[in-house]
């Protein structure tokens, strides 16, 4: 994993502010999405991050910061 | 025979005395909850199984439960642990204490039943007035009293703690005072100076008015003297949160504070300001004059110094605790963070809702579009996001820290107590959003059914029933989050004695207090500061809205105070006190 | 003090925030004119606002070319007068006050919202450009039937706005070969003369008359009916003096019984 479990729980329930402001945001450039359209951006974006929070990570060395473990 | 060094083996009498207090609080974020959760499938109309008319008193039972009970029981653990862990000191006498306790117990427990008993016709006893309380709305005299009972008792409760400072001091007469006392006691001063304004209220008018003894009230007197407490409340509530944010965050992000002396700065600048700008939410009151509500605007926007000092150090301190930890990068620290510690994420969640609530709190005290957003559903959103996040949130997850340091025993599920907090953070996140949304359209508050038979509310962008599903919602997921809560809170409670707990330790600082000019910790200084600061907003609209109206009621007028005279004086003050606290704001800061 | 200088940069940042949103603010007040509800109203006895010559009879009142004053009484659980309703494009003055509880007075989708206070009176100046419909709302909980106090605002284009009052007093009945009359009052509340036709129907008939009504006054139109013309039975009358009607019956009789005239 790229990410720990938690910070991966972390990083979903951040989704949800993004996601109830981004109606609004969009509505200020005329693109007025409906609560299922916004559903499914939600559940696209909740499968993007968890494909590549699973990902095996390939050692491009770019990345090492997502590997700290976070149990204290 | 234990090993360990937690809070309870150094004080377990202080333990005994900071666990019923949290019990207390628990008690009351239960009811609080359940009003919660009633009222918001009510209003929604969702499921109404309740009278429109009971909603008021559901609605009363959800606010004083929560913004006094809740927030005040658990202010006083926290106080007691911080004055008894900082100074190393038990208190100094233990029945005194148990006593202010007692007070604020029987206190509270008397204006509940007064509200409760508004559900039934049994008795004629009721006080379906709100957390406000507004004149000629009227409420049981033994609604009035507990309220008076409890204040007192917190009263005491700073004496304690004012008891243990200075006992402490003859003992180490050159030592600077410990940041948690600090914090403490400058909190209580606070404390003082507000809640006379309620004790006035109450004591001068509204008791003697529930009991018969005068006839009638002046409803702008006794609204402002509110407000004259009603304003700083908020910070009393805030202020044991930010005290965990200093102390307790920065610890258990693995590092150390930023800056004790900032801190200091931030409670001191909230010791003098927090009071003198309670009109603020009078700004849409008739007969106050606009040059008061000018000041009570600038002295607001002052407030927003220390909260904006505040979100710098909080997450500098994060970022340092980070990097001890290995974190790296501009962002990529942010990983480095421990996710997986409930009372990290918990605070750390509760400070970024913290922060979007500080955006709506401006728009509040812009005082002229506060004519957009006054008493509309925006301004619940933006209190549930203070104190209903940043406080709550804060406060239980610094629970999970607490539970074991005052029962001896083990957090039930850490993993619980993580879903606990997100889960919190997610359904605040539905119900706040629609709130201020809803309140942008007009939805007003303190509505058991907002639908009206003439006119419908126009939302920009979805619809109202979409707005009102997601604030059942987010209600929901909050009922979820707090039944995880309770859980945890048993599960810990029903855990055997252990002895390898954490010991009781607060964040060591990386500027400590050495760094911090001597004049900081000069309380008397500050609280004579805070005192003129708050004659010079409250003395004249107070002479003025009395001149008006009269003591008693517009029949009366007793005191001859020049109306012209007050103008006058209210721009002269005006350009006087934004110049005070610009240079009180430069001198924290310069020395 | 030890100040870290990011610190030093966040606090002067933070300064130049505080002092900018003062100065919008201030630039609100001042160059946009968006005025605070103030003191500058006398305060006023909630329980005898029915000897007050604003609030006794709440109402809208014209009191300059394109001004008009609206005195609104907000009371458990309604407002007064209901609905109100003012011309588009003018300068409107609310005035509210309470005789009872602490009230608000909050025109939903606009920034008109005020506290209404017993003993105090709100005064807000507002100017509707657009004519519609507004919902007002009390955003104070007030007691137990709280969300149930609403009002109504019409803004109506200025053309076609007025403050006529029509009322008319008809016999109901008379003997046939008596005359019947039919006295009809219309009142013009606002400022500028109002030329206009008064005119009845009744039968087959219709009587028109041309009146000009100074502002502020009343004119009476009397119309008198020969009851031989109508002949014996029930006849329906109708008064209309521009968008305003008065309807009722005349009833025709050969005798009419005494008893009815005790």
């Amino acid at each position: 994993m790229r990410i720990s479990k938690a910070g991966l729980l972390v990083v979903l329930a951040l989704l949800a502010p993004l996601l109830v402001e981004l109606r609004t945001v969009l509505s200020w450039v005329n693109v007025e999405l409906t609560v299922l359209e916004t559903a499914v951006v939600g559940a696209v974006l909740v499968v993007v991050i968890l494909v590549w929070a699973f990902l095996p990570e390939n050692g491009d060395g770019k990345t090492t910061e997502g590997d700290v473990s976070s149990e204290n | 025979m234990t090993m360990s060094n937690a809070y309870i083996d150094d004080f377990p009498a202080e333990a005994k005395l900071v666990r019923t207090a949290f019990y207390s609080s628990f008690l009351a974020l239960a009811l609080g909850g359940v009003f919660g959760i009633i009222q918001t499938l009510h209003r929604t109309g969702y499921y109404r199984f309740i009278d429109s008319a009971d909603y008021y008193t559901v609605l009363t039972a959800h606010g004083v439960f929560l913004v006094i009970s809740f927030t005040i029981f658990f202010l006083v653990g926290v106080f007691t642990w911080a004055i008894t862990t900082s100074l190393d000191r038990g208190v100094e006498d233990l029945r005194f204490s148990w006593g202010w306790y007692g007070l604020m117990a029987t206190g509270i427990t008397l204006s509940g039943v007064a509200i409760l008993a508004g559900f039934t016709d049994a008795t004629d006893i009721s006080a379906s007035v709100l957390f406000t309380f507004y004149a000629p709305l009227q409420a049981h005299p033994m609604f009035y009293l507990g309220l008076v009972l409890f204040v007192v008792g917190t009263w005491l409760a700073g004496a304690d703690w004012f008891r243990s400072w200075w006992a402490w001091k003859q003992e180490n007469p050159d030592s600077r005072i410990p940041l948690p006392t600090f914090m403490v006691l400058t909190t209580m001063l606070m404390w003082y100076i507000a809640t006379l304004g309620v004790a006035a209220a109450i004591l001068l008018f509204l008791l003697p008015w529930s009991l018969g003894l005068v006839d009638s009230v002046n409803p702008l007197l006794t609204r402002t003297l509110f407000w004259f407490f009603g304003h700083p409340v908020v910070y009393f509530w805030l202020m044991p949160a930010y005290m965990m944010w200093y102390v307790l965050l920065p610890k258990v992000s693995g590092g150390k504070l930023f800056s004790d002396p900032l801190a200091r700065v931030v409670f001191v600048l909230f010791l003098i300001l927090s009071v003198p700008t309670g009109i603020h939410h009078q700004y849409l009151d008739p007969g106050i004059a606009e040059g008061f509500k000018f000041i009570a605007m600038t002295n607001t926007m002052f407030l927003l110094l220390p909260s904006l000092l505040t979100a710098f150090t909080v997450v500098a301190s994060m970022e340092h605790g980070a990097r001890q930890r290995g974190g790296e990068g501009y962002f990529g620290w942010l990983t480095a963070l421990p996710w997986r510690d409930p009372v990290f994420t918990g605070m750390a969640l509760a400070g970024l809702m913290f922060a979007a609530a500080g955006f709506s709190g401006m728009i509040n005290a812009g005082m002229n579009i506060n004519y957009l957003v006054h008493n509309t559903f925006w301004v619940v959103g933006h209190f549930h996001l203070t104190v209903g996040t940043a406080v709550a949130l804060t406060f239980m997850a610094v629970t999970y820290w607490f539970l074991p340091q005052i029962t001896g025993r083990a957090l039930w599920s850490r993993s619980v107590a993580l879903g606990q907090v997100v889960l919190w953070f997610v359904g605040m996140t539905f119900m706040s959003n629609a709130m201020h949304r809803g309140g942008l359209l007009g939805v007003p508050r303190r509505t058991a059914e907002p639908q009206y038979d003439g006119f419908e509310f126009e939302a920009a962008v979805g619809s109202m029933g979409e707005l009102q599903a997601q604030i059942a919602l987010g209600g929901i997921l909050l009922t979820l989050s707090l039944v995880l809560f309770f859980a945890n809170v048993f599960g810990t409670a029903l855990n055997g004695r252990s002895d390898e707990l954490p010991a009781n330790e607060y964040a060591g600082t990386l500027s400590g207090p050495e760094d911090a000019p001597l004049v900081l910790d000069n309380l008397k200084l500050w609280t004579a500061i805070a005192v003129v600061l708050v004659i010079f907003a409250y003395t004249f609209p107070l002479l003025s809205i009395v001149d008006r109206g009269g003591l008693f009621g517009p029949d009366i007028n007793p005191l001859p105070v020049s109306l012209e005279t007050v103008h006058l004086l209210a721009f002269v003050l005006e350009s006087h006190v934004t110049g005070t606290l610009e240079s009180i704001a430069w001198l924290g800061v310069n020395r | 003090m030890n100040v870290h200088t990011y610190e030093k940069v966040w606090l002067i940042g933070a300064m130049v925030l505080i002092v900018g949103f003062i100065v919008t603010i201030t630039y609100g007040s001042v160059g946009l004119g968006i005025a605070m509800v103030d003191d500058s109203e006398e305060t006023i006895e909630p329980s005898e606002l029915d000897e007050d010559e604003r609030f006794a009879d709440p109402r809208v009142e014209q009191v300059g070319e394109n001004e008009y004053e609206a005195y609104v009484v907000a009371q458990t659980f309604i407002f007064q007068p209901d609905p109100i309703e003012v011309p588009a494009g003018s300068e409107v003055t609310f005035y509210v006050t309470s005789p009872d509880v602490i009230h608000s007075f909050s025109i939903v989708g606009t920034n008109v919202n005020t506290m209404v206070i017993p003993g105090e009176v709100a005064a807000m100046t507002v100017e509707f450009d657009e004519p519609g419909e507004y919902g007002v709302v009390c955003n104070e909980y007030c007691g137990s039937g709280h969300h149930t106090m609403e009002g109504e605002l019409h803004v109506v284009p200025d053309e076609e706005f007025d403050m006529t009052e029509l009322s008319v007093e008809a016999d109901d009945e008379v003997e046939t070969g008596d005359e019947a009359t039919i006295e009809v009052e219309v009142e013009n509340r606002m400022l500028e003369a109002l030329e206009t036709t008064v005119a009845l129907e009744i039968g087959d008939e219709t009587l028109e008359e041309d009146v000009t009504i100074d502002g502020g006054e009343a004119e009476t139109t009397t119309f008198t009916i020969d009851s031989a013309d109508l002949g014996e039975g029930d006849h329906d009358w109708t008064v209309t003096v521009d968008d305003y009607e008065d309807s009722g019956t005349l009833t025709v009789a050969d005798e009419l019984e005494e008893d009815d005239d005790e």
